[in-house]
């Protein structure tokens, strides 16, 4: 039976690595689409124009109180039918990374806050316009906080990649690999461990970075 | 203000109480199917402790359908009930054991899983016999032999059959014998697999995927969804079903096929494939009279 169990992975060892390899796409696109326009939306709410700061809150209200799966019915099905000619990957990664970017926003402000007012005062009077205040003074600082939170939500988001593969995307991710390899070869057990330790490589490894983050950066208390 | 709010988080609680209520009443009436159900005149009664027994002890058998896969097994929206040619059969089943069915959604990837750990006792999805699957369960001798084929839009023209598939998006049933058939048919074509026929049909009106390849009558279901579409092609394989039994558990398989037989000599068979089948693609009632060794055989020469 153990051996059943390593042969699982050693048949299938190709199409686990495609599978993987998918996966690896999936997150790291989606990681830098969170990133990016987590940042940007969290600067629009905390900026000191009310008109940002709507635009900010409804983004992160609008795609926080979605479920994922919903929002890649819109992004796929639902674009396709519009007439824009997108493909599965893009209407997957734009959907994960859209979703995450929101939590990503919330978090970033959160750390925005925790700087105080007095040095976005300063900035300003001394002189630097407020993008500047924000990008040189304020974020570096504000990230230092947040490294913890954006780690959890950069492992959730590693799981929830998990769910582009079994939606109607149909592309073939870790999990996805991992059904089809059940499904031929009736080694259910072994093929979904096979893929769980797919997930486990790169949520492990995700978590290294982030301590890595922290020991270098975190405020010393 | 402390009162309005208590007032809110009470009509919370009894939201949130008579919606649990609701479940509870749902789950317990289960399907149920148009099907005209015999009354249960001659029960035979079966020991305590075997698998049959078990059943007519916990008074229901839980029977694992499609819900998305007209006309075998699909959710009706009217009555909230699912039916279908599978749900007729499942009921056929009960009532000879005298016991209530109750249906369950089977996907083509938890079928066998669902057997295997009890979750159902029987599975009747659309599922084909191959040899595969005979060595993980058994399988009542087929009770419906379906045919593969190919479904386009209908301006397609590029796409007149198998030989036609490369480079294609074909999708298909995680799970379903179609990704080994397309895969020696058509080595070229790109497939896409989902969980449910349903999706395939989405993704072949978006435009994602340019054909669907599956068992005739599930394409034919689609036909009558949307009737833009169009089946072309010849036959690329032979789809003989059986009803999905757990490993090992011959007695209720010879029950099964024991109740298969009287419902194909008494008519039953002819009526209820006419309602499902007959009625939309004027073909007259053939029911298989191969065994489960034959529909193996059968299969094998799909692959060829």
């Amino acid at each position: 039976m153990p051996f059943a169990f390593v042969d699982t992975l050693t048949e299938n060892f190709d199409e686990f690595l495609r599978g993987f390899g998918t996966t690896v796409e999936l997150v790291v696109v989606s990681f830098v689409i969170a990133m990016s326009v987590g940042t940007l939306i969290a600067a629009f709410r905390v900026a000191p124009s009310p008109w940002l700061q709507r635009i900010g809150g409804l983004y992160v209200e609008a795609f926080r109180n979605v479920p994922l799966l919903v929002l890649i019915f819109i992004a796929y099905p639902g674009l396709r039918r519009a007439g824009v000619e997108i493909s599965a990957f893009v209407a997957g990664v734009l959907s994960l990374g859209l979703y995450t970017a929101a939590y990503v926003a919330e978090a970033i402000r959160s750390g925005v806050f925790s700087v105080s007012k007095g040095q976005i005062e300063a900035s300003l009077s001394l002189g630097f316009t407020y993008p500047q205040t924000m990008r040189r003074i304020i974020l570096p600082q504000a990230f230092r906080t947040v490294i913890s939170p954006l780690g959890s939500l950069i492992i959730a988001m590693i799981k929830n990649s998990a769910i582009l593969g079994g939606s109607i995307l149909a592309l073939n991710d870790l999990l996805k690999t991992g059904r089809v390899i059940a499904s031929r070869t009736f080694e259910v057990i072994p093929a979904f461990l096979w893929a769980a330790a797919g997930y486990l490589i790169l949520t492990g490894l995700a978590t290294l970075a982030i301590r890595r983050l922290e020991t270098r950066y975190a405020v010393k208390r | 203000m402390k009162t309005t709010r208590w007032l809110a988080v009470l009509a919370l609680v009894l939201g949130l109480v008579l919606a649990g209520c609701g479940d509870d009443e749902d789950s317990g009436s289960g399907g149920g199917g148009g099907g005209e159900s015999t009354p249960a005149a001659e029960v035979e009664k079966f020991d305590a402790g075997t698998p049959l027994g078990d059943i007519q002890e916990k008074g229901e058998i839980v029977i694992g359908v499609k819900y998305d896969v007209p006309p075998f097994g699909f959710n009706n929206p009217s009555s909230g009930k699912v039916e279908g040619f599978d749900v007729d059969l499942g009921q056929a089943v009960a009532d000879k054991l005298g016991v209530k069915p109750k249906f369950i959604e089977a996907i083509s990837d938890n079928r066998i899983p669902f057997l295997e750990d009890g979750t159902a006792d029987l599975i009747l999805s659309t599922m084909t016999i191959n040899e595969e699957r005979v060595g993980q369960i058994e399988f009542s001798d087929p009770y419906y032999i379906a045919k593969g084929r190919i479904l386009v839009k209908e301006d397609n023209s590029e796409i007149t059959g198998v030989d036609t598939l490369g480079g294609k998006n074909v999708c298909t049933a995680l799970g379903s014998t179609y990704e080994a058939t397309l895969k020696k048919q058509a080595p070229d074509a790109k497939l896409k697999l989902v969980d449910s026929y349903s999706e395939c049909l989405e993704s072949l009106q978006n435009g994602s995927v340019d054909a669907i390849s599956t068992d005739d009558v599930i394409l034919t279901g689609m036909i009558i969804q949307d009737d833009t579409l169009k089946l072309v092609g010849d036959e690329l394989s032979q789809e003989p079903y059986g009803a999905g039994i757990k490993k090992g558990n011959t007695e209720l398989k010879e029950f099964v096929d024991g109740v298969f037989t009287e419902y194909k000599d008494d008519g039953r068979y002819d009526k209820t494939y006419e309602k499902w089948v007959g009625q939309y693609t004027d073909t007259e009632a053939e029911a298989p009279t191969i065994s489960v060794d034959e529909a193996v055989e059968l299969v094998k020469q799909n692959a060829g």
